[in-house]
């Protein structure tokens, strides 16, 4: 019934819609938990959800690693390579 | 502020008028707002400081849906006004995806209901609604995901009802639902329409916070209160229905205002017993197809309006006829979660869309498509600095040989990671760099320390294995170190580095032939500077264990 309705409704929204469910199982291959048990859950609301989520892991982890990094790049004398290389990681 | 609040309890019959403040537990918890109180009304959740209490409007004929503790996936300001602000949201994205209907927890992922400053919303209406006077803008339960958006919307939607309209009282609101879909669809354009939706909704969200979203979740409330109405609603709808219909195709550029009354107009309809379903307003095609040729009855509406609407079909079951009341009452059903599955992966598009940086895209499929590359270089970066941080401590000449290689696959990712966001590209240019500088016993090193080598579990797609990743490094390196001197290979690797897809395609051409690469590595490990050729002997002794 609703694929009939959706065939009807516009060929384009359908081309987007598998755009979009073909995007949403890349995002899904990329997520950390769901790879796993991938054939559970296909929801696009869970895979958004865990997306938002992980991303703002990421962005915590990045913080943390950039706060260490600093404080070893203070450890170091500041010429040796090693300090160019955690200054371009720190960025 | 919160004073007894009895936590999210909707029942249909609690109501709760003085205590109906309810203070957002969860919204509280990462909402800023501590002024804005959600009063869960019987459902519809009335935002307000704590004034205005009586909102209670809404009868309690919608359980509070679900939603009232959802956690805001991102943080909105919560448009907390007086109460009667209907929030609307607006299913842009009707046909989102073609997923089989997960009602899995509607509950979890509803917003709590905020209600949006009805003033806001009216100025908006008055464009639109030709409504006059409806109900109380009861709190809709407004999806708490689009914060920013919804509250205008809402709110608006709510007035626009007003009119109610002698006609028939049966489905034919949808009549007028389709009058609407039509000028909207228009108006987005084939393919748009799920651009359009989500356009406005970005619009709105960068616009103005208080400004609602085309998701106007006022119209569901709305269709709410007016459920209980009944045929009255489907009239209002009708009005309502025109007017937004009249407002969009005008408002184009208002775009969101228009696209938010239409969706106030379609969620007065479809409060409208089990009439008007076309609540999503520009969602696309989809939406008004099956509002078309679904079910003329069949409301799009969210939460609250499916206990409506359930509530309307009951009614009208009684007046059409068993079979068709189920029919429909059943379409209206699944409608509903439809909807509101739809609405919920909106709200988490907006919160995705709120996380990536520089992401103006309002259309879905771009904007999945940077937030997986987001995600990607996000992933590469942490990468890149545990590996940082794990090696730095190890930096001493012992550890020198270790560099060029993860310099190398380092250098790799990052210029994958270069292309895709290039705040993290720039700095990370001089890596390879320094790293090359500073020690070339690439091949060599590579061919050794391959077993030894404590690579990080680097994620590069292409990287099968540490001892081909390394010797593809190497492979990769060679060239420059042999044909550059120590500071040529500075920038002949920047060069190299900049084009994070030649790297990437290299990377992945390099794995293929990996014997011939290993065969290769072993005489360019004689190449390389005699001083770093010296350093390579030593550093197997030397490497320190991993």
């Amino acid at each position: 019934m609703s694929s009939r309705r959706s065939r009807q409704a516009a060929g384009v929204s359908r081309i987007s819609d598998d755009q979009i469910i073909e995007l949403v199982a890349k995002l899904r291959q990329l997520l950390p938990e769901i790879r796993d048990r991938r054939p559970q859950k296909v929801s696009a609301s869970k895979v958004l959800q865990e997306t938002c989520n992980y991303i703002r892991s990421l962005h915590r982890e990045v913080d943390d690693l950039s706060e260490r990094l600093s404080q070893l790049l203070s450890t170091i004398d500041a010429d040796s390579p090693e300090a160019a290389i955690i200054r371009s990681l720190i960025m | 502020m919160n004073h007894c609040v009895p936590d999210f309890e909707f029942d249909d019959d609690h109501s709760i008028p003085t205590s109906s403040v309810l203070n957002r537990p969860r919204k509280s918890a990462m909402a800023e707002e501590d002024v804005m109180e959600l009063l869960w009304q019987n459902g519809p959740v009335v935002l307000h400081n704590q004034n205005q209490r009586s909102l209670k409007k809404s009868q309690p004929s919608f359980p509070a849906d679900q939603s009232a503790p959802r956690e805001i996936p991102s943080s909105h300001h919560h448009q907390q006004e007086q109460q009667d602000h209907l929030f609307m949201q607006e299913d842009e994205m009707a046909s989102w995806l073609h997923y089989p209907l997960n009602d899995t927890n509607f509950d979890s992922d509803f917003c709590t209901d905020l209600l949006y400053p009805a003033p806001c919303i009216t100025s908006t209406t008055t464009t639109t609604a030709t409504a006059t006077a409806t109900p109380p803008v009861r709190a809709t339960r407004v999806r708490d995901s689009r914060p920013q958006l919804n509250t205008a919307t809402t709110v608006a939607s709510a007035p626009p009802l007003r009119p109610p309209i002698p006609p028939p009282p049966r489905r034919t609101e949808n009549f007028g639902l389709f009058a609407r879909h039509m000028p909207r669809e228009v108006a987005s354009g084939p393919s748009n329409s799920k651009s359009v939706t989500i356009r406005e909704s970005t619009v709105v969200d960068s616009s103005d916070t208080p400004a609602p979203g085309p998701d106007s979740r006022a119209s569901e409330a709305m269709r709410s209160m007016e459920g209980a109405s009944g045929v009255n609603n489907n009239n209002r709808c009708r009005n309502t229905s025109g007017a937004g219909a009249a407002a969009t195709s005008s408002g184009g550029g208002g775009g969101s205002s228009g696209a938010r009354d239409l969706t106030m107009c379609e969620m007065t309809v479809t409060s409208s017993p089990g009439g008007s379903s076309a609540s999503a307003e520009p969602p696309a095609q989809k939406p008004a197809a099956e509002d078309r040729k679904r079910k003329g009855r069949e409301t799009d509406d969210e939460y609250h309006s499916e206990d409506v609407e359930l509530e309307s079909a009951d009614a009208k079951k009684q007046s059409r006829g068993s079979t068709s009341a189920k029919r429909s009452r059943a379409a209206e059903v699944h409608n509903l979660s439809e909807r509101r599955r739809r609405d919920r992966i909106n709200e988490k598009m907006r919160a995705l869309q709120e996380l990536i940086p520089r992401c103006n895209k309002s259309d879905k499929a771009s904007m999945l498509d940077e937030a997986i590359e987001y995600l990607k270089a996000l992933q590469l970066q942490v990468q890149m600095m545990s590996v940082g941080c794990g090696v730095v401590p190890m930096m001493f000449p012992g550890v020198q040989q270790y560099m060029p290689n993860m310099g190398m696959g380092i250098g790799m990712g990052m210029g994958m990671g270069m292309g895709m966001d290039m705040g993290m590209s720039r700095p990370m240019m001089p890596f390879p760099n320094v790293l090359a500088g500073s020690a070339m016993p690439t091949p060599a090193a590579a061919a050794h320390l391959g077993p030894r080598f404590p690579m990080p579990p680097f994620h590069m797609p292409p990287v099968p294995g540490p001892d081909p990743s390394r010797v593809q490094a190497a492979n990769h390196s060679d060239p420059m170190f042999n044909s550059f001197g120590m500071q040529n290979p500075n920038q002949a690797r920047a060069s190299n580095f900049v084009d994070p897809y030649q790297q990437y395609l290299a990377l992945h051409r390099m794995q293929l032939p990996l014997q011939q690469n290993q065969s290769m590595v072993q005489p360019n490990a004689s190449k390389p500077s005699t001083s770093k050729g010296a350093e390579n002997r030593e550093n197997p002794e030397n490497h320190p264990s991993v």
